[in-house]
């Protein structure tokens, strides 16, 4: 608290600019683009989601999202990345959050994404990424957060799922995508936000874990997603939101963190980059007002640490029937 | 999908280079995309003039160059060839269903064979352009998996993988597919062929490890091949990337891989209730890891992933092997001499990892956090050790080392520090 002061000599966030660089970036075409094309659903969700943080989804046409949207379904029910592509829960998770957006779920044969999703339990209790069975706990936290949306838990063995994210837990207090797999940031979200959403939050050391996540805070101020790494803003989402869940976050310095996120932006063209100085994506430009609003920066509206979406929004689907 | 009357042959002459090259020499073990003033210099360093070939290729001991200028035209062409055939071929397998006009190209001569080896000629060379194109790492799974192949449809699909990882190491979908053809190998062939080709993966990683500095999905993929290995060569992989670590002292990854070896070692000699005393070969790969552990730790001053990697070291060391036998039924844990033995020598170690020379000298510093950090660390894990710094090291000290944590981390740790502050009032 004693370092708010200096809040008062950090650049500010430049909201305006960072809407018109999402709304002009399916325009560019570059190489990135190109090979970025297979994963177009996961670029709309974090586009979308940071136009809706920052109040302005009113800005693109939701008849052409939802139509072109919905090109990417596949029989089976499960969402491809892009039209003609194969269908991953990757996507499909990203698919359900764009249209929780938008209040558009009842378009949604709730019933026929809900089984394929559910169809991806293993035995174990894990689940698998698609047909082909690669397993990690980044689909069990997929399957969870899109299965509550829909309000179709109940779709599979909640218990096995949860004995099996607990079952990746490391001695260090994170975890990774398997057993015994190296504790991660990323994993850690999803797995912490998988037994938050499920209610088994009892199954995290919290002060080992939170002293794992803390230690990833750097003299810059910037998180990092594993020990000796450098910074970048992606991990002020993963870490941070974490850290929310499991009620530490008072263990980081969150303003020199604000000014990690501030100092990445580009101030001319809009964007946020991974580290200061480095060219912006639309990904980092997501992770970073996304993690603003944890911080609660004024002038982005609170998003919700396990879902990821606005607050607003999850409020509105889990307070209706 | 096919624009106008352009058949995919005469559209995609890049496309078709490409192809023509990598089916010319399918040696090919590296990939890169270079500005095209690059070439003429890789000409002069490989000491041979490029014979005729384009200038959009270069292509020397099986090292292959695409220029940058044409990649965005050669990719959405390799992505639109694919993704038609692949459509074509998915029609042909569901026949009679489709409404296509595939029909009547499969009835006009067009062979389901010669349809899948246009999907892998296409998903190849669309692979080294774009590696997490998940849809053609699946096409090629789909006719992998169609009937019984023989291994070396496998390695070779292993081999053609390869350069993709050369360019992009980090491809989680390009590590995910090399998985899905090692489970497919172990469900089929017999086990010694399995294990030369998990050794061989485990070289593979290293390789790219040192090119790709802390890789998270290459680390993650050798840790998954060691529930296939027995426990001999998980011996030998503990011996042979001992080097590699010692020498990658800051690639924390590096020494998880480590860790995931240690802990079947621990596995496989059921250390667990066995007798404390016993000289088992885990006791004594433990201690040695310890021993080399430290030795880098005062050898590299300031390394955070040596200090984690002794934190998961010392934890384990007392839980495992400081137990006393009398003690497994109690509340309590009792130490015993060696355990008690070891803890002086940590606190030893904190001590001279304290004294900072010149406080200017960044490395000191960060070393004597990450010491003071990790005696904090190991006694929050096991409890009883508090006492034992408190006898050892006097209040005075203790103060000196909670300071020290303090001031590198303001309000990170403070919650933990609470706890010994309150215990010092006591």
């Amino acid at each position: 608290m004693s370092s708010s002061s200096s809040t008062f000599q950090m650049g500010q966030l430049v909201a305006d600019k960072h809407v018109r660089y999402i709304l002009m970036s399916e325009k560019k075409e570059s190489f990135e683009s190109v090979v970025m094309d297979h994963l177009r659903m996961n670029g709309a969700y974090w586009g979308l989601t940071t136009l809706d943080l920052l109040d302005k989804l009113g800005s693109v046409s939701v008849n052409e999202v939802v139509s072109w949207l919905m090109t990417c379904q596949h029989e089976s029910g499960g969402f491809a990345g892009n039209t003609g592509h194969d269908p991953h829960v990757l996507y499909t998770l990203s698919a359900v959050q764009i249209l929780a957006l938008f209040d558009k779920l009842d378009i949604l044969d709730v019933g026929k994404v809900s089984s394929y999703v559910a169809g991806l339990q293993n035995e174990d209790g894990s689940f698998s990424g698609d047909i082909w069975g690669e397993v990690d706990t980044r689909f069990s936290y997929i399957a969870i957060c899109c299965l509550s949306i829909l309000k179709c838990l109940d779709k599979i063995n909640v218990e096995k799922a949860v004995d099996y994210i607990v079952s990746c837990k490391n001695l260090d207090g994170g975890f990774g995508c398997t057993p015994g797999a190296e504790s991660h940031a990323g994993q850690i979200f999803c797995c912490v936000g998988a037994l938050a959403i499920t209610g088994s939050l009892h199954h995290v050391d919290k002060d080992l874990l939170g002293w794992w996540l803390c230690e990833r805070q750097v003299k810059s101020g910037g998180l990092n997603g594993r020990p000796e790494k450098l910074p970048d803003v992606c991990y002020s989402w993963w870490v941070l939101s974490s850290l929310i869940m499991i009620d530490r976050v008072h263990w980081i310095d969150k303003a020199k963190l604000v000014k990690f996120i501030l100092d990445c932006q580009d101030l001319e063209n809009g964007g946020i980059s991974d580290r200061p100085d480095d060219a912006v994506d639309i990904f980092h430009t997501y992770f970073g007002v996304a993690g603003l609003s944890l911080l609660e920066y004024p002038g982005v509206k609170a998003i919700d640490p396990a879902y990821a979406l606005p607050v607003d929004v999850i409020n509105r689907i889990l307070l209706t029937k | 999908m096919r624009k106008g009357s352009c058949s995919e042959e005469v559209c995609f002459d890049l496309l078709n280079q490409l192809e023509h090259l990598l089916e010319s020499d399918p040696l090919i073990d590296e990939v890169g995309f270079i500005h095209p003033s690059q070439f003429t210099l890789l000409d002069k360093e490989s000491g041979s003039v490029t014979d005729g070939s384009s200038p959009s290729f270069w292509n020397q001991d099986h090292k292959l160059g695409i220029s940058t200028d044409i990649l965005i035209q050669l990719c959405k062409d390799a992505k639109h060839a694919f993704l038609s055939t692949f459509k074509e071929y998915k029609c042909l397998e569901n026949a009679s269903t489709c409404e296509s006009p595939t029909k009547n190209i499969s009835s006009s001569g067009v062979s389901s064979c010669s349809l899948e080896s246009r999907v892998m000629k296409h998903s190849q060379a669309l692979l080294l352009l774009s590696s997490d194109f998940g849809t053609a790492w699946n096409a090629r799974k789909l006719i992998l998996s169609k009937q019984d192949q023989p291994l070396e449809a496998f390695t070779e699909e292993l081999r053609l993988s390869k350069p993709v990882l050369s360019n992009c190491p980090k491809s989680e979908p390009t590590w995910s597919h090399r998985r899905w053809i090692i489970k497919m190998i172990s469900r089929s062939f017999p086990t010694p062929q399995l294990q030369e080709i998990i050794t061989k993966e485990s070289e593979l990683v290293e390789s790219i490890g040192e090119r790709s500095k802390m890789n998270y999905r290459a680390w993650y993929h050798r840790c998954w091949l060691v529930s296939y290995m027995t426990t001999e060569q998980v011996l030998q992989e503990l011996k042979k990337s001992k080097r590699w670590a010692g020498l990658h002292v800051a690639d924390s990854s590096c020494f998880h891989y480590r860790r995931r070896l240690m802990l079947r070692v621990l596995e496989t000699h059921n250390v667990e209730g066995s007798n404390a005393y016993d000289k088992t070969e885990a006791h004594k790969i433990w201690k040695e890891e310890l021993d080399w552990n430290k030795e880098l730790v005062e050898r590299y001053l300031g390394r955070e992933a040596l200090w984690l990697h002794r934190r998961f070291l010392s934890l384990n060391w007392i839980m495992h092997f400081g137990r006393n036998h009398s003690s497994e039924t109690g509340q309590r844990m009792v130490m015993n001499e060696e355990i008690v033995t070891f803890v002086d020598k940590e606190i030893h170690l904190l001590e001279s990892c304290m004294t900072v020379p010149d406080t200017k000298f960044e490395d000191f510093q960060a070393q004597a956090l990450h010491a003071a950090v990790y005696m904090l660390w190991l006694t929050k894990n096991v409890p009883e050790l508090w006492r034992m710094l408190e006898e050892k090291l006097g209040t005075e000290k203790i103060k000196c080392i909670l300071n020290t944590v303090a001031q590198e981390r303001p309000t990170s740790l403070l919650h933990q520090l609470d706890i010994f502050a309150a215990d010092l009032e006591h």
